[in-house]
């Protein structure tokens, strides 16, 4: 894990953006435990709070249940909300492109064309 | 947001228990007072105390690890013990709190080696071969040599010897006062990574309480913070929520004024001014063109202290 200190992005935001990336790409199995609060803390040289705020957002999430004294573990990931999840991912990305292509003045033909050119080019390499 | 809202945090998983819980606590010298009237340590962080010269942490310190005891009020330890229990042998509160502080522990004229020893008479969990090897990892001596005098060694290096004879004890409570301000900043590194390590080895159950004028030193290993000024708390919380609570803002000089009652602090200078605004307030700067960032521990200490301090 890769943490920034000066990216913009609080650190316990960089945290559970990274957890949460393993959990959804299935690199964290359902049931595994997360490292301890304490040890990812030292391991990360960062505050024990900035790592628990991290593990709350991703409980919040639904993404992984915390046990008194035991830690914190990854649930079971519902197929639905996993699509949910890629689904938003997805169109936060295409809202990202489309904003860039605002500045560049692109029209939506040029964009959707310039899209339709990367998914063959995709699906090719696929 | 209360200022006790850390402690009772309702979204925490673990469960927030008291290391440390101080009622009412006062203590009176000629010119100066310290009144503390509510306090809690949690338990399984690290605690900064931050202050001003002659703000009241060493007597607070001193309070709390039973070097003073002419103090009035309470001071209940590992969520049981009241005052006088904590002489109790058999409540072991003595042998599980490690005390370091810029005051001489040790008389100048003992050896490291004396030194050595005396843990061992003191204190049941002590781990003299652990003392050996964290005097040779921190530097105290050269080449072993257990004949040095402590009056021989530096203004760090003693602060070291100190920080060896704590660590080489099994203890739940850390009350550490100023531990960074004579090191160096390799050996200020050492210790954040030394409480980092203390703290998971006690799995939540071990507490560090450390006081410090180089917050940002020691800001990534800062949980909760504790602010006083002129002998009282101004201000506490986990360092998450403080973040949360105060925000840093920056503006255009001209727009100073018309933003001025909104902000908690503001400087400033040629090019514009900066400040830290109550996130509360936030709404009361509309219209006006600042940019808002989060605060580090430090920016927040320092307009703390600003607000409250009697020297202007």
């Amino acid at each position: 894990m890769i943490i920034l200190q000066n990216s913009g992005i609080p650190i316990y935001q960089q945290i559970a953006d990274s957890i949460r990336e393993d959990i959804l790409s299935g690199k964290l199995k359902q049931g595994e435990y997360l490292p301890s609060i304490r040890s990812l803390a030292k391991d990360l040289k960062i505050s024990v709070i900035t790592t628990m705020k991290a593990y709350e957002i991703l409980q919040e999430e639904g993404l992984a249940t915390g046990v008194q004294g035991k830690g914190f573990y990854v649930n079971a990931q519902d197929t639905e909300m996993l699509r949910e999840q890629h689904l938003r991912k997805v169109e936060e990305s295409l809202g990202e492109a489309i904003r860039a292509s605002k500045i560049a003045k692109l029209s939506s033909e040029e964009v959707q064309e310039m899209l339709r050119i990367l998914l063959t080019q995709y699906e090719e390499e696929a | 947001m209360e200022m006790s809202a850390g402690v009772e945090r309702k979204s925490m998983n673990e469960k927030m228990e008291a290391a440390l819980e101080v009622k009412n606590l006062s203590k009176r010298f000629k010119d100066f007072e310290l009144n503390v009237d509510e306090l809690e340590i949690p338990k399984g962080f690290a605690t900064a105390l931050i202050g001003e010269n002659g703000a009241g942490k060493t007597t607070l310190l001193n309070c709390l690890s039973g070097i003073r005891l002419d103090y009035h009020g309470e001071i209940k330890y590992f969520g049981k013990y009241v005052n006088d229990e904590r002489e109790e042998p058999k409540n072991q509160v003595r042998e599980n709190i490690g005390c370091a502080g810029p005051s001489g522990y040790f008389l100048s004229h003992w050896t490291v080696g004396q030194v050595a020893d005396l843990g061992e008479l003191l204190f049941e969990h002590y781990h003299k071969d652990q003392f050996w090897k964290l005097c040779e990892n921190l530097g105290v001596i050269k080449e072993g040599k257990k004949e040095t005098k402590v009056s021989e060694l530096s203004d760090g290096n003693r602060m070291k010897l100190i920080l060896a004879s704590v660590f080489a004890r099994d203890t739940r409570l850390l009350l550490l006062d100023e531990p960074a301000s004579s090191l160096d900043p390799l050996m200020r590194e050492r210790l954040c990574r030394m409480i980092q390590e203390y703290l998971e080895k006690g799995q939540g159950e071990s507490t560090v309480l450390f006081s410090t004028h180089n917050v940002a030193d020691m800001e990534d290993v800062t949980d909760y913070c504790v602010i006083i000024e002129q002998g009282r708390v101004v201000e506490k919380g986990f360092v998450e929520d403080l973040k949360e609570k105060y925000v840093l803002v920056k503006g255009e000089a001209e727009e100073l004024e018309a933003a001025r009652p909104a902000l908690f602090t503001a400087s400033e200078g040629k090019y514009g001014f900066e400040g830290i605004c109550l996130a509360e307030d936030l709404d009361k700067l509309a219209g006006l063109k600042v940019s808002k960032e989060t605060p580090s521990l430090f920016q927040i200490s320092v307009a703390v202290l600003k607000k409250y301090t009697v020297i202007k």
